[in-house]
């Protein structure tokens, strides 16, 4: 079968699967944007806009530079708010593909979910530099 | 740690480019519950922000005021947590930079690039900024109640930025998306260059840069201006024009407008 090439990065295709909050309105309608930034006004989700991939609704996530589509019926006029709950779910429930790397990759101690969580567990305590076999550092490094 | 002899010294170093490596959080500041004040005086910039962070995520602290922060350059970089952050004095270059949630204020003046590559948050300078402020930030909101200097938002990819004062010149330039709202007057070159977002200006501008054109103000445009200057408590001079790209310069194939999306 053929593989199916994306000109964009798909979050589900980084993961492997879609989210439940990708198909339920139910999950994702009870957050409270304002709440979930900093500030006293939506932040940085003021930015965010429902937008449209592959012929289906999409939210930009830049933390891992791809789109998440959602499946359920958004109710017009509210397509910005829901694309930026959609969101928010993927960033708290760390979900973002971005975000999963911090746990191998972060460099200092942080909390896994950043902003998002608090509560969240400490990543980065034991960060090593990556070795690659075979290779020797260059004379004077 | 790594150790090589160079000649007759021997140097230190440590994979992340750390230039202090052995720095470690002076672990003096006074902690009451949730609170912290820490006082910077006499300390190197890699143990300002070795403390900062100790206090985060050790001791769970979610409002700490930095003193005597001595102008010192790079302080509260790469701070990744929903906090309150509060300096009583002023912030060198590269102050409060690559950061995501914090609340910051600044009681003084800070030097170039003030919270570059901001990606949420909320940075308030109570005085004067440098050239720079708002470096290619991704988000959040960086207001700076005094004059700025030269290129505020440089390749600004989103977020809000806000003068109380005047701003220098090519303020803007490159911007990709993101607002800017300067209250005072602008130097030459607004927008030069600029691919998407809008610029507000109060007052006066002294030229306009490459492919930025000046567009209607809406009453969405009114309703956001008037919200942001309240919430920060800045006058609003009531004068605001804006400006926006001409898209003159937009010459992109049938690929591009994907790959734009991605790098915004």
């Amino acid at each position: 079968m053929a593989e199916t090439r994306h000109v964009t990065i798909d979050a589900e295709q980084l993961a492997g699967r879609s989210y439940p909050y990708q198909h339920d309105m139910a999950l994702v309608e009870r957050i409270d944007l304002v709440a979930a930034t900093p500030g006293p006004d939506l932040n940085w989700l003021e930015d965010i806009h429902l937008l449209v991939e592959e012929g289906m609704p999409a939210v930009f996530d830049r933390y891992s530079n791809s789109f998440l589509k959602i499946y359920f019926d958004i109710p017009p006029g509210r397509e910005d708010e829901f694309a930026r709950k959609v969101l928010m779910a993927h960033l708290q429930s760390g979900n973002s593909y971005g975000i999963a790397l911090k746990a191998k990759h972060c460099k200092f101690p942080q909390h896994m979910l950043g902003p998002w969580d608090e509560s969240s567990e400490i990543v980065g305590r034991d960060w090593k530099p990556p070795t690659m076999a075979g290779w020797e550092k260059p004379s004077g490094h | 740690m790594d150790q090589v002899v160079v000649g007759e010294r021997a140097i230190r170093y440590d994979a992340r480019g750390l230039v202090e490596p052995d720095a470690v959080a002076p672990k003096t500041s006074q902690i009451d519950g949730e609170r912290a004040t820490f006082d910077a005086a006499g300390r190197s910039t890699r143990e300002i922000n070795l403390e900062i962070r100790r206090l985060l995520v050790e001791e769970q602290v979610k409002d700490i005021t930095v003193r005597n922060p001595g102008a010192k350059h790079s302080i509260g970089v790469a701070i990744l947590e929903r906090c309150k952050l509060r300096f009583e004095g002023s912030l060198g270059y590269f102050g409060v930079g690559l950061i995501d949630g914090p609340e910051v204020q600044v009681t003084g003046r800070v030097g170039w690039s003030v919270a570059e590559n901001m990606m949420s948050g909320v940075v308030v300078i109570e005085k004067n900024a440098g050239s720079l402020a708002g470096a290619a930030i991704r988000g959040g909101d960086l207001v700076i109640k005094g004059d700025v200097g030269a290129r505020t938002g440089i390749d600004q990819k989103g977020g809000t930025i806000i003068s109380g004062g005047n701003a220098g010149l090519l303020t803007g330039f490159m911007m990709q998306r993101g607002r800017q709202i300067i209250c005072g007057n602008a130097g030459h070159g607004l927008g030069d260059s600029m691919y998407d977002g809008a610029i507000y200006v109060g007052g006066r501008v002294a030229s306009l840069g490459v492919d930025c054109v000046e567009a209607e103000l809406t009453g969405d445009d009114k309703e956001m201006l008037e919200g942001k200057l309240h919430y920060y408590g800045i006058d609003n001079p009531g004068t605001f024009r804006k400006f926006v790209c001409a898209k003159k310069l937009w010459n992109y194939d049938s690929l591009e407008p994907n790959e734009r999306k991605l790098v915004l």
